[in-house]
């Protein structure tokens, strides 16, 4: 057992050692940056970092864009996915490809198009004019809007993904015995929906706000410097100021932010389970 | 089995230890645009005339000046380009050294401008370039500055981020044109600040002002030349602006670094690139405007390129030292005033 062991440990050993070197070393010292004034700890860096307007901003900014994303895309993802789960076999795989395809596409393509679609000679303005809901075309490229339009459609899928899997693992007849029992829709949603998929809602609201919260290529083409988001923010303060100290605060609110952001959804969850 | 792993990875150090350096090596870091042709007409022949073996790293300024600075005390790179003010910044930290312009049999071919630009010959230009406003002439008429502004271009205007190299020079001729032209650059930052909502987007890269154009999204933008190339093949009536208060735009400057170990190739080079023959090839591929003087180009291709003496001449450049001053307080007062 001791020499099983002796000879896992030292199989392990060249992967732990990669690790630590490449990747958990530098990190830490990246991140211990921030922590850093003129040679002693102290936590002044992040007092500076948000006793700035524009990092305020910003910060609120990634917060509510994260949440409006990830609140849309469970509300959508739980008709689609629900939609989707009730089909044959064969029509089911068919869709299920669908909302896998736009994941093997790159998200620069994906974002580029949004460009065309949402300019001012592209589809949209197109139609809302074409309507006459408006005489001259709507401004939606550079505003939180087109970066909100584009995180969604980059990020429902995960959504959806996950929430096909946890409703197909919920007892087939769970609904139908709820509606014979009398409950609306609302209360079977809130009631069974909810409660037996919520594995799936907690996997896929993490995958999505932490996803729309790191996003950079999406903010950055159709927000561009007038809508900055944290990671946009953290890309400029690297490259253009060389200022490694704010880029290391801003890499640890993203992933305090993604870590909370995880437990809070598994609270949630959990607390509806209780009661 | 613990003793065969450390075997191996002692095996892997010593196979991924740098190799000792060749003694007719010559290492340069510059810009990594067009470096397919770079390489086809400086670098390949350089390394048949020297017999050397050229080695070319590539990267952003920021990146690049932060290598050399760790560098600082054992330099890998021996000679460098950048823009005047990294070059100034990189003169301030010590990493560059004089350069002995009597070993450049070309340096009197050069324009005056581009002999001493930040003074102790700590750098030499070998390329400019004018930035001035692209315009749909069909739509709009720009002939200040300040016309970026009119009610025909309200949300249809992309300006360069204060970030950009075009940022400051755009706003130095802004500041130009409102008769407030302090390097401060406060006036002009408050007045875009205030057409902020005007301005359809604050660009960080040229090519992304190509495409708004292209997609009608914008009918102008300040822009630098060296991008200018895309602009004339789009079909459309794009003109570019001789405002009255006149161009702007930067220059590039090559650089030796202080403890070069391979100084001698690196002045073989540097008069290499600067030679008339080099810098005539490089302006008729449209990679870079020349600073020699000496460079004959067609009409056409000069139509694409910063050049001549008289377009030289009027040039209104920021000085290198004014930007390095000033670049963390305009990006300051940008992010209060226009950054919101």
């Amino acid at each position: 057992m001791f020499q099983n062991r002796a000879e896992a440990l030292a199989l392990a050993l060249p992967a732990v050692v990669f690790a630590a070197v490449v990747f958990l070393v530098p990190v830490g010292i990246l991140l211990s940056e921030g922590f850093r004034m003129e040679g002693a700890w102290s936590l002044s860096a992040y007092v500076d970092f948000f006793s700035k307007p524009l990092n305020q901003t910003v910060f609120w900014r990634t917060l509510k864009l994260g949440a409006m994303v990830t609140a849309v895309s469970a509300v959508i993802g739980y008709a689609t996915a629900y939609a989707i789960v009730t089909l044959p076999p064969t029509a089911r795989g068919r869709m299920i490809g669908l909302v896998v395809m736009p994941l093997m596409i790159s998200p620069v393509a994906r974002t580029y198009a949004w460009i065309v679609i949402l300019g001012r000679t592209g589809f949209v303005n197109q139609v809302i004019v074409g309507l006459g809901l408006s005489d001259t075309p709507v401004r939606f490229l550079f505003t939180e809007t087109a970066v909100f339009i584009g995180l969604l459609q980059l990020f429902l899928p995960l959504m959806i993904l996950s929430l096909i899997s946890a409703l197909e693992n919920m007892p087939r007849d769970a609904v139908p015995a709820a509606r014979v029992l009398g409950a609306n829709w609302l209360q079977v949603f809130l009631k069974v929906i909810l409660p037996l998929t919520r594995e799936g809602l907690v996997i896929g609201g993490t995958l999505v706000f932490t996803g729309s919260l790191t996003a950079y290529i999406t903010p950055a083409i159709l927000g561009g410097s007038k809508v900055l988001m944290l990671e946009t923010l953290l890309y400029q303060r690297v490259t253009v100021a060389n200022d490694f100290a704010s880029a290391s605060i801003i890499a640890m609110i993203l992933i305090v932010m993604s870590f909370s952001a995880n437990m809070l959804l598994k609270r949630l969850a959990t607390a509806r389970n209780r009661r | 089995m613990l003793r065969r792993t450390l075997a191996a990875g002692v095996a892997l150090c010593a196979f991924t230890a740098p190799s000792l350096a060749a003694d007719d090596k010559l290492v340069i870091s510059v810009y990594g645009f067009a470096q397919d042709a770079f390489k086809e007409i400086v670098y390949d022949p350089f390394e048949k005339i020297c017999g050397c073996e050229l080695v070319v790293e590539t990267g952003n300024s920021v990146e690049r000046l932060a290598k050399l600075e760790a560098r600082k005390d054992d330099p890998e790179i021996d000679m460098a380009v950048m823009s005047t003010h990294d070059a100034l910044s990189a003169a301030r930290k010590g990493i560059t050294q004089s350069i002995d312009v009597s070993k450049l049999s070309n340096f009197d071919k050069l324009y005056d401008i581009a002999k001493d630009p930040l003074g102790d010959h700590l750098g030499i230009g070998y390329t400019f370039y004018a930035t001035s406003i692209a315009y749909r002439a069909d739509k709009v008429k720009i002939e200040s500055w300040s016309d970026l502004f009119q009610d025909d271009l309200k949300g249809r205007v992309a300006f360069p981020n204060v970030t950009t190299n075009q940022g400051p020079p755009a706003l130095y001729m802004l500041g130009k044109a409102m008769g407030d032209d302090a390097p401060s650059l406060s006036a002009p930052i408050a007045e875009v600040g205030a057409n902020k909502d005007d301005i359809l987007t604050f660009y960080v890269r040229s090519s992304q002002v190509a495409q708004l154009m292209q997609q009608e999204e914008i009918l102008a933008a300040p822009i630098g030349r060296f991008a200018w190339g895309a602009y004339p093949k789009m079909d459309m009536n794009i003109a570019w602006a001789t405002p009255k208060e006149g161009q702007t735009g930067g220059m590039n400057v090559m650089i030796l670094t202080k403890g070069a170990k391979n100084e001698d190739l690196a002045y073989q080079f540097m008069d290499y690139w600067l030679s008339t023959e080099i810098q005539t090839k490089l302006a008729e591929a449209l990679v870079d405007s020349p600073a020699n003087a000496e460079v004959k180009v067609s009409d056409e291709v000069a139509a694409n390129l910063t050049y001549g003496e008289e377009t030289v001449k009027n040039l209104h450049l920021l000085p290198p030292a004014v930007i390095l001053d000033n670049r963390e307080t305009w990006l300051a007062e940008w992010n209060d005033k226009v950054g919101q």
